[in-house]
C-alpha cells in the first residue's frame, strides 16, 4: 500500500527532492534565528535578547518546533551521507588528471566537507546553549558573551559559519532544480539571491562570535 | 608534431590497467584525434605490441560511439564536440595528452579505452521509447506543437547516448542521459499517455545502474557533446514528483 512512498523515498531523485526540500526549512530556520540573534546588537546589555530568549523558551509549542527542526536535520544529513556514499560507489577507479569544463565549483564539490563542519559546530552549539539550558536561561546575553569570549569556542563557530556559507551559497540553488524548478526566466535570478543569501546569512552569524570574542560585546 | 601520450591499458574486465606512455611523431594538425590513435596503431602493429583498443563508429560526430577523458576533459577541450570531431590543431608539439576511460561502476572497462554502456541500453529499454505504432509520417500540422516545446525537446532530442555526462559527473550520475530521454518525449503529444510510467521506469533503472545521484555541479552539460541543457534534469525532476505525487502510475 505504501510502496509507492518506499519508491519515492529510495530513489536517487526523491531522495534529492527531500534534501532540498529539507535544506530549503533549514534555511527558513536560519532566517528566522539569525533574526532573533541580531538583538544581540542592541546595545540594551542584553535585555532585549533576553526578552527574546525568554519568550521563545515560554512558547508551549517549543518542544514540538524543537522535534521538527531536529527531523529536518537528522533527514538531511542522513540523506547525504546516503547520497554521497552512493556517490563515491559510482566511481571507485578515479581519473589520472581531474580537470573541469568549468561549472563545478568548491561550493559544490564540497556540500558533504562543509554539511559536516557545520554539524561540528552545531553539536558544539548546541552544547554551549542548549543542552546546558538551565544556566543559559539565568542570564542568556550573559551566557552567549561569556562563551564566545572564549577564543577556541569562537574559532569553532566562525570555522562552522564560513562551512554554512560555502554551503548555502551551492545549496539555495541546487534545491530548486531537483525540486524540478527550472525556468529561463527565475532560474539566473534564483542562483544570484541564492548566493546573496549565503553572503547575508554568514555575514549575519559571524558579526557574532566576531563581535563577542573581540570584546566590544556588553560591560567589558 | 610530436606528442608525449599517456594511454590507459587495461587488457580485459578482470585486469588491473595502467597509464602507459607512448611517444608518437609525425602527427599533423589536420588530423583528428582518432586518425592520431589509428597513426599510433600502425606503429604499435608494427612493432609487434597489442594496439590501443578504441571505441568508435561514424566519425562524424553523430553516432555516440566514440569518447574518452583527455587530459581530464570529457571528448576533449572543445565545446560540443565528440572525440572524433576534435582535431589536433588543438595541441601542440611537445604536449603530453592523458587518454583515460570513462570511469564509473556502471560502465566497466572491457578493454583499454573501451568501456561498456549497456547499462545505457537497459534505461532506454525501461521507457524511452512511444510504444503505440504511429504509422507513417502524418501531414506536419496535423497535430500543432508550440515551437518552443518543439525546439525544446529537439534539444533533448539531441542526445547521442556517448556517456560523457556519466563520465564528466563528479558522482558519475546518468542524469543527463536519462533526463534528455525523459524530458524529449514528456514535450510532445506523442510522449504524453506513457508520460508517468515513463519517468518512473527510467529513473528506477537508472538508480539500478548503480550510476551516483545529481548533486547540481552541472559538469554533465557543459561536456555534453551535443549541449544538451540543465534544464532537463529539473524536468524530469519535476516528472518524477509528477508521477510519484499526481498520477496513479506505480501504486
Amino acid at each position: 500500500m505504501l510502496s509507492w512512498i518506499e519508491r519515492f523515498v529510495s530513489s536517487s531523485v526523491g531522495r534529492k527532492a527531500l534534501m532540498a526540500l529539507t535544506g530549503l526549512m533549514l534555511i527558513g530556520f536560519l532566517i528566522a534565528h539569525l533574526a532573533g540573534n541580531l538583538s544581540l546588537f542592541a546595545g540594551d546589555e542584553g535585555a532585549a535578547f533576553n526578552a527574546y530568549a525568554h519568550g521563545i523558551s515560554s512558547l508551549p509549542i517549543l518542544p514540538i518546533a524543537e522535534l521538527a527542526l531536529a527531523l529536518l536535520f537528522i533527514g538531511h544529513i542522513a540523506l547525504a551521507v546516503k547520497t554521497t556514499r552512493e556517490n563515491r560507489r559510482a566511481r571507485l577507479i578515479g581519473y589520472q588528471v581531474v580537470s573541469t569544463h568549468g561549472q563545478k565549483t568548491f561550493a559544490s564539490q564540497s556540500m558533504f566537507l562543509t554539511g559536516v563542519t557545520v554539524l561540528i559546530f552545531l553539536i558544539k552549539h548546541l552544547w554551549d546553549f542548549r543542552l546546558q539550558k538551565e544556566a543559559f536561561e539565568v542570564d542568556p546575553f550573559d551566557s552567549v558573551q561569556t562563551a564566545l569570549s572564549d577564543p577556541l569556542t569562537a574559532c569553532v563557530y566562525i570555522l562552522g559559519i564560513v562551512a554554512l556559507g560555502i554551503h548555502l551559497s551551492h545549496a539555495f540553488g541546487s534545491a530548486f532544480q531537483s525540486l524540478g524548478f527550472n525556468h529561463p526566466k527565475y532560474t539566473p535570478l534564483l542562483r544570484v539571491f541564492g548566493k546573496v543569501l549565503a553572503v547575508l546569512l554568514a555575514t549575519g552569524f559571524l558579526a557574532l562570535p566576531l563581535y563577542f570574542w573581540l570584546g566590544q560585546g556588553g560591560s567589558n | 608534431m610530436k606528442l608525449n601520450l599517456k594511454i590507459w591499458r587495461q587488457k580485459n574486465g578482470q585486469t588491473k590497467g595502467a597509464m602507459e606512455n607512448y611517444e608518437l611523431g609525425g602527427v599533423s594538425s589536420d588530423m583528428s584525434f582518432l586518425e592520431m590513435l589509428d597513426i599510433l596503431n600502425e606503429q604499435l602493429i608494427s612493432e609487434g605490441t597489442d594496439p590501443v583498443a578504441f571505441d568508435h563508429d561514424c566519425r562524424e560526430g553523430v553516432c555516440g560511439t566514440c569518447g574518452s577523458v583527455v587530459n581530464g576533459q570529457v571528448h576533449g577541450p572543445d565545446a560540443e564536440t565528440t572525440l572524433c570531431q576534435l582535431h589536433m590543431r588543438r595541441f601542440q608539439d611537445g604536449d603530453t595528452v592523458q587518454i583515460e576511460p570513462w570511469r564509473s561502476t556502471a560502465f566497466p572497462v572491457l578493454k583499454d579505452l573501451i568501456v561498456d554502456r549497456s547499462a545505457f541500453d537497459r534505461i532506454h529499454q525501461a521507457g524511452g521509447y512511444v510504444s503505440v505504432s504511429t504509422g507513417a509520417a502524418q501531414d506536419a500540422n496535423a497535430i500543432p506543437i508550440p515551437k518552443n516545446d518543439a525546439e525544446l525537446a529537439f534539444d533533448y532530442a539531441e542526445c547521442i547516448g556517448c556517456g560523457g555526462c556519466v563520465a564528466a559527473c563528479p558522482n558519475g550520475a546518468a542524469m543527463l542521459f536519462t533526463a534528455a530521454k525523459v524530458a524529449h518525449l514528456a514535450k510532445l503529444p506523442q510522449g504524453q499517455p506513457e508520460r508517468e510510467r515513463r519517468v518512473l521506469a527510467m529513473v528506477g533503472a537508472m538508480d539500478k545502474e548503480g550510476f551516483g545521484a545529481c548533486t547540481n555541479h552541472f559538469e554533465c552539460s557543459a561536456a555534453c557533446p551535443k549541449g544538451v541543457p540543465i534544464d532537463a534534469i529539473a524536468t524530469m525532476n519535476r516528472e518524477y514528483l509528477r508521477a510519484t505525487f499526481l498520477s496513479k502510475e506505480g501504486v
